[in-house]
């Protein structure tokens, strides 16, 4: 880590070229202040008596090197860093986004979680799933156009590949891709020249066993390479009354990455994935989820201040469940997008950019005697488009103002225009107040405007044609601030202004129901956290959130099934965690969560423990054991969600 | 376009909330680290913070006078016994305290360490060793292409975008610095390193 030189400034350097680099690059910009942190704690021996093979031993990064951003972007922006990743020992995405203080996960079954931010978790009965977060790895959404849900069962990448997350409460603004309307979740793999050699990722366990193998090296003079290949078993757990729930999950997936520097100017990069998981049923055959994805991109850094750059991908996914009839549906996405980043006059800088993505879906509908689930068209391809433009202008050496404006053209809505304003002051290098208005939307998707649920023979629920998106105007006001030389801490507040939220309503003749945009109503609340190094072993951090929704139904509107199939979440959570360098070789880290109970349906509150214990055998192996849940023997996150029971596993990590 | 009163209105708001969270964010903040106990400590950056506690640079700048007995330059690369021993810093003037610290009264045989600081590596530098990093006015490539063929021990450092082509490369393993040798690219600079230094290396790369 270097130690950034005091000049106010220090991101100067970090041109438009990089700022260009990836959507999620807003909170890349500065760390100044957190590196500087970092400078301040390691303490110099008399390296000079050192033979060369010891000065090989001294351990150099501390676990104060927690990179909290302290970033200029003004928004409510929580970072989890790789080291964070590995201390934790979380081997799959839902369990490293419990690290983020300002998201609720719920695991619902082995494979299976809800995630979510600022409320809105969704309810089975309503058929309502969290649908306001755009997720991206490495710049590819994969949030399913279709429901505009997520299933994280189809997304997995190696944590020691993960160079960093970023999470984002609150509408992330004009440059994130559709669906940034709750929350926005950036996963941002290693450039493979950081993978070199071999690694096997072994773990055994109660709930769990995977093994992972990776290679990376370099291809020619200016390209390096990584390809992996990983399988994980996670046994069935118990459902929501306590019998086994016969749905143990299989996932087998390989990719890889290739980084090349074909010019002192481009970096192009190309990776693909591919997995097939399969999870099990009681009682027949098992459900598979199979995805492929492929995706390149270009940057290419025009002047210190300009840069370009041009991504691709396709995505293909299938998912399918031969026990229902052979229900399930193939998606395929391509995606184009171009982004410029220049800079006008000393005090902008100014970022625009085009995406287009086309996608395709073929839905074999689910038809049963009890209860049919049909799509009319279950066929179709659909087209979304967006632009958007962002210009920050620094007011003066203290205060930027951000503004930005997204146009986005959805299949069955047309253009939705969603405008953003930020304002940051810096009035010293160690605080920061910023402030955001915006708009932001959830657009209409074939399932709630072309689903045709039948109960029998009976039409029962029928989407809606003329149904309208979902808005947010979003009021944010954040600080964030460096307390000491060793802490940092953030607070986040947020007032959302929600309309035409989905509902069910009757139809003139009753039946079928139809979904409807008869909700509207606010929430507001709090996230806060925090990371304080007691000393150079030891480091502590916090989270906190809490949360209020006052929803109700539009006039007109038939109530249905109440507010809560809005959202069943926690008006309070959060987490202390301690992480310590017991020795050179030894490392604790320790996670204490609690969730308030789930409102309605109704589910218990839990308080639950997170340990493990690393122990670094030599330069090439590292042993650990973990546990986790382990307060209790099992606890409920969501309402019928399986029992989640008390985990432990032994891990080991060999380079080669 | 919304009437101007309600844009008044919607400043205001938050203007309030900004005062709000002034008065609001001591208390909030302190009830998170209760268990900190240097939090009374201010703020306040010091003007000029010294960079001399980084162990991640000592342990570099460190290594970067331990490497040269392990390495060979060719003959002619000393004219007289005296002449002192030149290790250069392209780029990182922090970096080049902690290196002037390090070789404080040491020396390679009769040659005492010199450290110097160059904005721009040229192929006329005069060095031995060169560490090159955040080099503002060239690339890492620029900067190795400059002192190619030339007796000069180029050692990078990967938390530098590109990091490429340098004869030594300090990496970051495990909270551990060690380094990555290039033989291919020591045998264009008429280098060569003996072979405790390349087992001690975290990986040797053959000529490609």
């Amino acid at each position: 880590m270097r130690c950034p030189q005091p000049t106010p400034q220090g991101s100067v350097r970090t041109s438009a070229g990089k700022r260009v680099l990836a959507r999620g690059a807003v909170t890349m910009t500065l760390l100044a202040l957190s590196t500087r942190a970092m400078c301040l704690v390691a303490q110099p021996t008399d390296l000079g008596s050192l033979t060369l093979e010891d000065l090989g031993k001294v351990v150099v990064s501390s676990v104060t090197k927690n990179p909290e951003p302290l970033s200029k972007a003004p928004a409510a922006v929580y970072v989890i860093s790789h080291d964070d990743i590995m201390r934790s020992g979380a081997r799959n995405l839902p369990d490293i986004l419990r690290l983020a203080p300002n998201l609720e996960v719920f695991q619902t079954s082995p494979g299976n979680y809800h995630i979510t931010a600022r409320g809105f978790s969704g309810n089975n009965v309503a058929q309502n799933f969290p649908n306001k977060l755009l997720v991206m790895i490495d710049g590819r959404s994969v949030y399913s156009p279709i429901f505009s849900g997520m299933y994280w069962d189809d997304q997995f990448v190696l944590p020691e590949n993960i160079q960093r997350i970023e999470v984002i409460s609150g509408p992330g603004g004009a440059l994130w891709g559709a669906n940034a309307v709750n929350g926005v979740i950036n996963i941002i793999t290693r450039n493979s020249a950081e993978s070199d050699g071999g690694l096997l990722a072994v773990r055994v366990g109660n709930l769990e066993s995977s093994a992972a193998v990776q290679y990376g090296g370099k291809l020619g003079k200016h390209a390096h390479y990584r390809v992996y290949a990983r399988h994980v078993r996670r046994h069935e757990l118990d459902d929501a009354n306590g019998r086994p729930a016969r749905n143990g999950w299989n996932s087998p997936q390989v990719g890889f990455r290739v980084d090349v520097q074909s010019s002192p100017d481009d970096t192009v990069m190309v990776q693909g994935d591919l997995h097939d998981g399969r999870t099990d049923q009681p009682g027949g055959s098992d459900a598979r989820n199979t995805e492929a994805d492929v995706l390149a991109r270009w940057q290419h850094t025009i002047s210190d201040t300009s840069g370009l750059q041009l991504q691709a991908y396709y995505d293909h996914v299938h998912r399918r469940d031969s026990n229902d009839g052979g229900s399930g549906f193939a998606l395929d996405t391509l995606d184009l997008e171009l982004q410029h980043s220049l800079a006008v006059g000393d005090r902008q800088q100014l970022l625009w950019g085009l995406g287009d993505r086309i996608y395709r879906y073929d839905i074999t509908p689910r038809i049963a005697e009890a209860s049919s689930l049909l799509w009319d068209p279950a066929r179709n391809t659909q087209n979304l488009a967006n632009a958007f433009v962002q210009d920050q202008v620094a007011i003066n050496d203290e205060t930027e103002l951000t503004l930005g404006l997204k146009a986005e053209d959805d299949p069955y809505s047309g253009v939705s225009l969603m405008p953003n304003l930020r304002l940051s002051w810096q009035p010293g290098r160690s605080t920061m107040l910023w402030a955001a208005a915006s708009r932001a939307v959830r657009t209409p998707t074939p399932f709630d405007e072309d689903v045709i649920e039948k109960l029998g023979t009976a039409v029962f629920l029928t989407g809606n044609p003329s149904f309208k998106r979902e808005k947010l105007t979003a009021y944010e006001a954040g600080w964030r601030g460096q307390v000491a030389t060793r802490a940092t801490v953030s607070v986040s507040l947020y007032y959302n202004v929600y309309d035409d939220l989905r509902t069910i309503e009757l139809s003139p003749t009753g039946l079928p129901l139809i979904w409807g945009n008869g909700m509207e109503g606010r929430t507001y609340g709090v996230e806060a956290w925090g990371s304080s190094a007691i000393s150079d072993w030891w480091q502590l951090g916090a989270g906190f959130d809490a949360q209020r929704q006052h929803l109700g139904f539009k006039p007109g509107a038939s109530g249905l099934l109440g507010v809560a199939q809005a959202g069943d979440d926690p008006q309070y959570q959060g987490f202390i965690r301690s992480m310590m360098n017991l020795s050179d070789s030894w490392t604790l880290y320790a996670d204490l969560r609690g969730i308030d109970a789930l409102p309605d349906p109704k589910v218990p509150g839990y308080v639950e423990l997170d340990l493990r214990l690393g122990w670094l055998v030599n330069d090439k192996l590292e042993l650990s054991l973990s546990g986790s849940n382990l307060l209790h023997a099992w606890h409920q996150e969501y309402p019928d969600g399986n029992r989640i029971s008390r985990g432990v596993w032994l891990d080991a990590r060999l380079n080669f | 376009m919304p009437p101007r009163s309600r844009r008044t209105r919607v400043r205001a708001r938050i203007a309030g909330l900004l005062a709000r969270l002034g008065v609001r964010t001591p208390s909030c903040l302190f009830a998170l680290l209760l268990a900190c106990a240097s939090c009374e400590a201010s703020p306040q950056p010091a003007p000029h913070p010294q960079p001399a506690v980084s162990l991640e640079y000592a342990v570099k700048a460190t290594y970067l006078y331990k490497l040269a007995p392990f390495v060979n330059w060719p003959p002619a690369t000393f004219e007289s016994p005296q002449q002192p021993f030149r290790i250069c810093v392209a780029g990182d003037a922090s970096f080049d305290a902690y290196l002037q610290q390090a070789v404080a009264g040491r020396s390679l045989g009769t040659h005492p360490f010199e450290v110097h600081r160059l904005e721009t590596l040229t192929p006329d530098s005069q060095c031995q060793i060169v560490f090159i990093s955040r080099l503002a006015s060239q690339t890492v490539q620029e900067a190795l292409e400059a002192v190619d063929g030339k007796p000069v021990l180029t050692v990078v450092d990967s938390t530098e975008p590109h990091a490429d082509g340098g004869i030594v490369k300090f990496v970051i393993d495990r909270g551990r610095v060690r380094f990555v040798i290039d033989t291919g690219a020591a045998a264009r600079n008429h280098i060569t390193i003996s072979s405790k230094l390349l087992n001690l290396a975290l990986a040797v790369r053959e000529a490609s």
